[in-house]
């Protein structure tokens, strides 16, 4: 019977072709990585204190010292500022974002949403800090200055993340309620707004966890937040203080993302 | 009255869907469009409320040429004809109530039905609606939640609350089991006596199309092949309409065989 059996390719025929771009991936990693080394300085300079020393000073000591366990309460403050820049500023973000994102929609712009593209990507392209320092420079220190920033660059992430949703929505049913007798607003109101609703609110949530964390940094060119108080302790070398307020930020940003995903996972 | 008068409709790509037809279609009756997938029926059947829109010809709703219409006319005569389709097309994640209510919304001002403001008459004419094909109960329900027929009922119960002279359907059980389909076509035979709604309806079951229609329409390759009274029909019709013979695909079944 075996004899007899059918012949089958059992071998794939595609097998060599792969083994080839394998070795061939492989080298190219290979002389990335090495071209990344030499070009990168890893000579140790060694300083006073070792990071075992700073990760004591930082994470264990403030809970033994009153000195710091007295600012607490004012760094928490801080961080309430930088939740206040973060939620200003997704909120904005998550407003304007959603005409830019129709815009940049391909099913709802035609040729036209090119144009939405483009201004999105151009605002990605910068980091929020660069933001930052351009409004502290225009409209001064302080939160303002932070709020702005963090408006454009959730407006260019969210923006982007709403057109795409919009342009895998259902077009029949827009095409359905138009042969209704629906003008363009119902259509929009009734048609498209109930399927992309619950995916809008859903990125506009995980873009406030982000906006948390980039607010924290925003205080390190004095965009308002705990980044200032931040970057004054670790300019001084004054790491417990450097600890208080890193942990407080550890703290707060893993509430606030377990409490967003949560949420999430109830939207959508 | 329904009125084909020579048209044609020719696809940008250059595939004719359709060649001068000429068709007339009385109030109140049921006709069933049949042929081939590819023969022209949807094209038929969309070029009424001009979902594609005819490139020649001339055709008459009401007498009055709805190709020649300027957009507030021809917005005006979509709402007076509800359409029905394969996939349903309602709004998922909406509630039944509202899927149906969005039959209304050519009759709402728009900063109204963003309000979400209708009138207590379009939300007693909207549950009546839902009664009438017997899902009143799943009224606030969300409408992914029904099963397929149910949620075919929904969008027939969206297509009656436009209060409509003429109901389009394109494949209207296209997607149910035997014994559903049977009962939606049922209710639309039901709404058609009873409203003297006219009933332009697309299937490709024969023994459907034999059973329910009062009037049956062939079509191949765009091209109006057959026209006559369905109790007039035969297999053979049928035959000469595909241009081969009967298939077991092409029967449906009966509505007790489950």
């Amino acid at each position: 019977m075996a004899n007899q059996s059918k012949q089958y390719n059992l071998k794939n025929p595609k097998g060599k072709t792969y083994w080839l771009k394998f070795s061939v991936i492989c080298a190219i990693l290979v002389i990335l990585y090495t071209v990344a080394f030499l070009f990168t300085d890893l000579t140790y300079r060694g300083s006073g204190a070792s990071t075992g020393e700073m990760i004591r000073r930082m994470f264990f000591d403030p809970f033994f010292d009153p000195v710091h366990r007295e600012n607490i309460p004012e760094n928490i403050g801080y961080m309430f500022e930088t939740l206040a820049i973060a939620f200003a500023g997704t909120l904005v973000g998550a407003i304007l974002g959603i005409p830019v994102g129709f815009l940049a929609a391909q099913n709802v712009t035609g040729s036209f949403s090119f144009f939405g593209k483009s201004i999105l990507n151009a605002i990605r392209a910068f980091p929020e800090i660069m933001f930052a320092i351009i409004f502290v420079a225009a409209v001064g220190f302080g939160p303002y200055a932070g709020v702005l920033a963090i408006s454009i660059n959730s407006i260019g992430m969210l923006g982007k993340l709403y057109s795409e949703v919009v342009e895998s929505i259902d077009m029949e049913i827009v095409q359905t309620l138009k042969m209704t007798g629906a003008n363009k607003i119902q259509v929009l109101w009734y048609g498209i707004l109930p399927q992309v609703i619950p995916e809008f609110s859903s990125y506009a949530l995980y873009r406030f966890e982000i906006d948390v964390r980039a607010s924290s940094i925003l205080g390190l060119v004095g965009a308002g937040g705990i980044g200032a108080p931040l970057i004054l302790a670790s300019q001084q070398r004054n790491w417990e203080e450097v600890g208080v307020i890193l942990m407080i930020v550890i703290v707060t940003v893993t509430i606030i993302d377990l409490i967003s995903t949560n949420i999430r996972k109830r939207i959508v | 009255m329904i009125t084909f008068d020579n048209v044609s409709l020719t696809y940008p790509n250059g595939h004719q869907g359709l060649k001068n037809i000429n068709l007339e279609i009385p109030k109140g009756e049921f006709v069933v469009v049949v042929g081939l997938s590819g023969a022209g029926k949807s094209t038929l059947i969309r070029s009424i409320n001009q979902m594609v829109r005819p490139t020649e010809g001339r055709l008459l709703i009401e007498e009055e040429d709805s190709l020649a219409m300027n957009t507030k006319n021809l917005r005006l005569l979509r709402r007076d004809i509800g359409m029905i389709f394969q996939n349903y097309n309602l709004v998922k994640r909406s509630s039944v109530l509202r899927n149906v209510l969005s039959g209304r919304l050519g009759y709402t001002s728009t900063l109204k039905s963003i309000l979400n403001l209708f009138s207590k008459e379009d939300l007693q004419y909207a549950m009546e609606c839902l009664d009438r094909v017997g899902i009143q109960d799943k009224a606030y329900q969300r409408a992914d939640t029904l099963s397929g027929g149910q949620q075919q009922r929904v969008s027939i119960a969206r297509a009656l609350s436009q209060k409509p002279k003429a109901i389009l359907a394109d494949e209207p059980v296209a997607s149910l089991d035997p014994p559903t389909a049977h009962a939606v076509m049922q209710d639309l035979q039901q709404i058609n006596k009873e409203d003297q709604i006219t009933m332009v309806i697309n299937l490709h079951a024969i023994d459907l199309s034999m059973e329910y229609a009062d009037r049956i329409i062939g079509l191949r390759d765009g091209e109006m092949v057959f026209d006559g009274k369905a109790s007039e029909v035969t297999e053979q019709t049928f035959e000469d309409i595909y241009g081969r013979a009967i298939k077991e695909d092409d029967l449906i079944g009966e509505a007790e065989s489950e």
